[in-house]
């Protein structure tokens, strides 16, 4: 009984899903998909948080599916902001799809089972479980960014976000060939031991590890290998783009905290001298910097959120390098910081979402003139989004932020954080011109706006977010103690 | 040599003239066609392996439904989406190769060199059967293989999502695929006029 | 091990020979007298138009992906039957469980229509 207890929140979204397909292909159900979706995404969650509360350690017999499937605090953790983002994208997409008239309920199973996929890869202990876990999310990803067919933009972007991404998994599943090669074990655990006991083959390791931290950070779009974000963002419809970089980036940063700390966390790959840090280091500083000197030269709104949403996975992996002085601070800081950034940036998009209609869409910046006097509340969500973003208090932005820098400062990382702080401030600039536009321009004559569409998904969205993110930022203690809890029991 | 190296030999050779024939061919039909030869070589060889159930997957799934599907793709294509003389990047194209094959090459041969431990379990004879597999996949592996079906679920979501229903442009975008087509001939004519 | 498939081996190097010797002897002891006529393309008596290849409908493509699909799950099968009574219930729960989501997805690609040609 612990077991299923303990699985309910996988068990939950695949039972759901198959019902809801069921369920739309036998009644021909239309508008009900989506409230349907989040609520098995609230029930899922709300299962993961209810094993939190019981505590894994009083759930007997929860070991009979490790090492394929793990669930500790970390894993819940993780669940909780992965079936937060599932909801969050259902709700837009219950307004968006049928608004643009590409309301097909494809896209909530396609939801539903990319979140699957994520949430095993959050919980997995295993090689082939991450991949296959990877791969779940990966393709539901992909078909997602090519759900408006008919758009050229969107084929592109899908196009190059699945060869890139095949390839990037291909490194991947190199990478894990050889640790199997050099340790003999694919469960976490076992190759942990084997490094520890000194009898892994250390030139394949050493080659695995370059192999496994490509594909890691091309997953999180890291500089250098970001180069499908921005097209596979901006041509997906905005709901999948809000699913791609709330749900898929927490999948990847969770994959990359479960198989960096334990595969290669030993003293040797985590030191500064000969070690994966300084890698990470150099990678951190040349996303933070290249994405937020492109992201101010944006036109579109759409682009500029994509480009800001590699910014932040460049702080994220500030936290990542932190690991290597104080593991639990860093990862508590890094997941703390996911679900800032996931609240943030699912409203930022919600919000672009609710500001325009068909025809009318908001796209430029010139399209947001004048919004906040023509519809204030469309732009007074917008507004406290973009603040959050930029990490301006008393917003969750702000405390994400802080916690990231306060670890990566306790860890003695000087220079990456004041190249960080020196980086949120250019962001600052560009999140604060849409504000300029919405509140201090107004458009030109004759000029096409964007006209705000009306739709109760939408609008619960951004309240759910907006709450969250005006909690998180007036009372993060209870939150940063659930995530330093789950860093703390995590198998790393 | 012994008649296991003999074959192993012959297979692994089979199997680079596959693979080169596949990334050098400029056809496209032909590069599939070698990719067909690479996965009955590597079949032989995990037949040599003594991994009888690996070897007859790798032939129904890879060469008798994976090779199909790429020429389908080839097909819908259609020959004038072949871009034979697109030598774009191809210096950095070569050196990641290299890059890649000269260190996987240096890593594996310093192992075998240095090793002074197998890490790898030695197997019985009837691993790689069908009976010691399906022992094997649903007992020790009965998990992943539950979780396996989520992949095939979204991949058929996916191709459905993708390959029907009705079609939603952006405003102003081009509304059909025959449309994207006849745009697509005219820039091509009309470059082809310029340069 | 080798010597299990030697006879496959022996049939495929035979029928190889076979089948080369028979297309070696064709073009050297056939006679040929070609003529302008002869050399041209021919297509059921007329003019050749068009490319060599023809385009195929989406379709195909969303069929032959089903198939891998399908193809897969019944990879799975097989080790299963093979080993059906000694797995016992948990073997039998097991690909019950799976064989229900992929039955699900059958019904689903129908219901959507996606086996139907004609739509």
């Amino acid at each position: 009984m612990g077991l299923v207890f303990a699985l309910s929140p996988l068990l939950i979204i695949a039972v759901g899903a198959l019902l809801l397909m069921m369920a739309e292909v036998f009644f021909k159900q239309r508008n009900g998909l989506a409230l349907g979706a989040t609520l098995v995404f609230a029930t899922a969650g709300a299962f993961a948080g209810s094993i939190w509360m019981v505590g894994v350690e009083n759930l007997p017999g929860i070991e009979a599916l490790s090492p394929w499937l793990i669930t500790d605090r970390f894993t819940l953790f993780f669940d909780m902001i992965l079936c937060l983002g599932g909801a969050l994208a259902s709700l837009l997409a219950g307004g968006y799809l049928p608004e643009h008239n590409i309301d097909r309920g494809e896209f909530y199973s396609l939801l539903l089972f990319a979140t699957f996929g994520a949430m095993m890869l959050a919980g997995s202990g295993d090689l082939l479980t991450v991949f296959l876990g990877l791969e779940t999310m990966s393709l539901g990803a992909y078909a997602l960014t090519a759900f408006r067919r008919a758009s050229p933009r969107s084929i592109e972007g899908a196009l190059k976000y699945y060869l890139l991404g095949s390839f990037a998994a291909a490194v991947l599943i190199y990478g894990f060939a050889l640790i199997y090669g050099a340790t003999g074990h694919t469960d976490l655990a076992g190759i942990t031991q084997v490094m520890a006991s000194g009898k892994a083959e250390m030139p394949l390791m050493l080659m695995a590890l370059g192999l496994v931290f490509v594909g890691l950070v091309f997953k999180v779009s890291g500089v250098p290998f970001h180069m499908w974000t921005p097209d596979a963002y901006e041509g997906a419809p905005t709901p999948a783009t809000t699913y791609m970089a709330v749900a898929v980036k927490s999948g990847g940063f969770a994959m990359m905290l479960r198989v960096l700390l334990t595969v290669f966390g030993d003293a040797q790959s985590m030191s500064w001298s000969s070690g994966w840090p300084p890698a990470m280091a150099m990678v951190a500083v040349l996303t933070m910097t290249v994405a937020n000197l492109v992201a101010g030269r944006q036109e579109s709104v759409k682009r500029m959120l994509a480009y800001s949403s590699i910014a932040h996975a460049g702080y994220l992996l500030v936290g990542v390098v932190a690991t290597m002085r104080s593991q639990t601070q860093a990862s508590a800081a890094v997941m703390f910081y996911l679900l800032t950034y996931t609240v943030s940036t699912a409203g930022a998009f919600g919000a672009l979402i609710l500001c325009g209609s068909r025809g009318a869409e908001a796209v430029s910046y010139e399209d947001l003139a004048g919004l906040g006097r023509r519809h204030p509340a469309a732009a007074l969500p917008f507004a406290l989004f973009l603040l959050s973003l930029a990490g301006i208090p008393p917003t969750a932005g702000f405390f994400g932020k802080w916690f990231v820098f306060h670890a990566a400062i306790d860890g003695g990382f000087y220079a990456l954080t004041i190249i960080a702080f020196i980086n949120s401030v250019i962001g600052a600039y560009y999140y604060l011109r849409v504000l300029v536009y919405m509140y201090m321009r107004e458009p030109a004559a004759g000029a096409p706006v964007a006209i705000p569409m009306k739709s109760g998904y939408v609008t619960a969205a951004l309240v759910l977010s907006a709450i969250l993110v005006i909690a998180l930022g007036l009372a993060p203690a209870g939150t940063l103690d659930m995530a330093v809890q789950a860093a703390t029991h995590s198998a790393g | 040599m012994n008649l296991a190296q003999v074959f192993f030999f012959l297979c692994a050779a089979g199997t680079l003239v596959g693979a080169i024939a596949a990334v050098a061919s400029k056809n496209p039909i032909r590069g599939a066609l070698g990719l067909m030869v690479m996965i009955m070589g590597i079949a032989a060889l995990y037949l040599g392996l003594g991994a009888q159930f690996l070897a007859a997957i790798q032939l129904i799934v890879y060469a008798g439904a994976v090779v199909v599907l790429f020429l389908f793709v080839i097909m819908l294509l259609g020959p004038d989406a072949t871009s034979a003389t697109d030598m774009r990047g191809l210096a950095p194209r070569v050196l990641a190769g290299v890059l890649f094959a000269v260190t996987g090459g240096a890593a594996i041969s310093l192992t075998i060199a240095v090793s002074k431990h197998h890490m790898i379990p030695r197997v019985g004879p009837d691993f790689g059967g069908v009976d010691a597999f399906g022992r094997e996949l649903f007992s020790t592996g009965i998990v992943p293989f539950e979780l396996s079906s989520a992949l095939l679920m979204v991949s058929v979501i996916g191709a459905i999502a993708i390959a029907r229903g009705k079609h939603g442009g952006l405003p102003g975008e081009l509304k059909s695929a025959d449309e994207i087509r006849a745009s697509l001939a005219a820039q091509a004519t009309s470059s082809e006029e310029h340069g | 091990m080798i010597a299990t498939y030697a006879p496959i081996f022996l049939i495929l190097v035979l029928s190889s020979l076979i089948a080369g010797a028979f297309f070696t002897g064709a073009s050297f002891l056939g006679t040929k007298k070609p003529t302008h006529e002869k050399m041209l393309p021919f297509e059921c008596g007329s003019e050749s138009t068009g490319g060599r290849h023809v385009k195929l409908s989406v379709k195909f493509y969303l069929t032959a992906i089903l198939f891998v699909v399908f193809d897969v799950e019944a990879v799975f099968v097989y080790p299963w039957a093979v080993q059906f009574r000694s797995l016992g219930w948990l073997g039998l729960g097991s690909m019950f469980g799976f064989l229900a989501v992929v039955v699900v997805a059958l019904i689903y690609v129908w219901k959507k229509g996606a086996l139907e040609w004609e739509s």
